[in-house]
């Protein structure tokens, strides 16, 4: 798999137990996994210690981490993913309501808590492509919990979620062809 | 490949992203992500995807989320537990353990095996000695009667006693007596055969024989003229009794 160069000499650094480099893995990825985690719990105090535990365990766990099978962000978002489900069934807060608002809607967000709405990219995907990117990946739902709270059969459901993948690719791409054209003008 | 079919178009590579399928089938994807180009391209740019999604929803955290975790890491100490070491130095030591387990039993066993070992060997050598040092007294007695210069001399008991035979080897060169009294008959405890040499009619002691013995010797008397042999009292006699007299033998 292709894992960055760099982060194969962070990974390398934190197996010989350098501190420093899960420093630098945090700066490079703890936006990325706390945005995952705040989406998930939607309480900050909560999210801030789940990202807190969550890189504990990458610093206690990266032994176990195989750059073969996979890119490092991958392996620490399932980490992130599981520290903050373990954490909701704990607190018996793992509701599964069909009340799913807050990715549709501004109203159902309560003050102070915007962060949580999906941006840029997914927020042009289709509503249900947006809805069922945001269950499996940013509520922490499996695809068979997901199909039924969007009552949808489970393989339309796993079509959706393809579709809002390629979609993506695409607004990437369209992206990249803009930062493109941008930076040919400039020069 | 029925498994590259079934991953692609079950959506697989999209639940394993997540890390959600069961162990059997996070197994059958990580064996097709080895084995198959196409499904291994497909998730890296699955991954790549998921990635930029990732960055692209990212929230940062406050400042003080990093501080703590730069505490918690320094002040705790918290060392990171290298399991599979352990475990492989576990299974070293179960094994060093059984080892010397066994090593201890047999060497308990060869300690004793040697103790029996030295034991049999000192009663061996013991028994080595005793006939070593028979066979030097029976070689030393045959050399002792084997010998052309020896004169054997039968004396056979008189009436008061029929049976006795006495065995006498005289080396006049050597001056030695060697008799063999077994041919004597057994007396009371308050007996004894005593043997003489007659010199010029006097009776010189030459010893007390007992019919336990195979070959006794005894004083050589120089010129004797006879060999007699009497009952005496235990322990023997100054002067013979001559009235118990049983055997003699002119020389």
């Amino acid at each position: 798999m292709k894992t960055d160069f760099g982060d194969i000499q962070l990974i390398n650094r934190l197996s010989e137990g350098d501190k420093s480099a899960l420093y630098q893995l945090y700066d490079k990825y703890s936006g990325a996994l706390y945005g995952v985690i705040l989406r998930m719990c939607r309480n900050e105090t909560d999210a801030q210690d789940l990202l807190q535990e969550t890189f504990v365990k990458i610093w206690l766990k990266i032994d176990s981490y195989d750059a073969s099978k996979g890119r490092f962000y991958t392996w620490a978002y399932r980490i992130a993913r599981n520290t903050t489900l373990n954490s909701l069934r704990n607190r018996s807060e793992l509701i599964q309501n069909e009340d799913l608002s807050v990715y549709d809607t501004k109203a159902e967000i309560k003050t102070g808590q915007e962060n949580v709405l999906l941006k840029g990219s997914l927020k042009k995907l289709e509503p249900h492509h947006q809805k069922a990117i945001a269950l499996v990946y940013y509520r922490g739902y499996t695809h068979k919990e997901a199909h039924e709270v969007m009552g949808v059969p489970l393989g339309t459901f796993k079509s959706y979620i393809r579709q809002a993948l390629i979609q993506l690719r695409k607004s990437y791409a369209n992206e990249m062809l803009w930062l493109w054209c941008i930076f040919e003008i400039m020069v | 490949m029925m498994e590259k079919k079934r991953i692609l178009e079950e959506g697989l590579l999209e639940q394993y992203l997540s890390g959600e399928l069961s162990p059997e089938l996070h197994r059958i994807v990580e064996e097709a992500l080895h084995q198959n180009s196409e499904v291994r391209e497909h998730f890296d740019l699955l991954e790549a995807d998921f990635e930029r999604m990732g960055m692209e929803q990212a929230v940062v955290p406050p400042a003080q989320i990093k501080k703590a975790l730069v505490k918690s890491l320094e002040k705790k100490s918290m060392v990171r537990i290298d399991r599979t070491p352990i475990w492989i130095a576990a299974s070293i030591a179960i094994l060093f353990g059984i080892a010397t387990l066994w090593m201890f039993t047999k060497w308990q066993n060869a300690a004793g095996n040697l103790k029996v070992l030295q034991e049999q060997t000192a009663e061996l050598q013991e028994r080595m000695y005793t006939i070593e040092n028979n066979y030097f007294q029976t070689s030393l007695q045959l050399r002792n009667i084997n010998n052309p210069n020896v004169v054997p001399l039968v004396l056979y008991g008189n009436q008061k006693s029929p049976n006795a035979k006495v065995v006498a080897y005289m080396d006049h060169k050597r001056k030695a007596v060697i008799v063999n009294p077994q041919g004597l008959p057994v007396l009371p405890t308050t007996k004894t055969y005593q043997m003489w040499s007659d010199v010029d009619g006097e009776m010189i002691d030459m010893g007390i024989l007992s019919p336990d013995e195979e070959l006794v010797t005894l004083k050589y008397i120089d010129k004797a003229e006879s060999l007699n042999i009497t009952i005496e009292p235990a322990g023997g006699n100054d002067h013979p009794t001559v009235e118990e007299l049983i055997s003699f033998v002119l020389l």
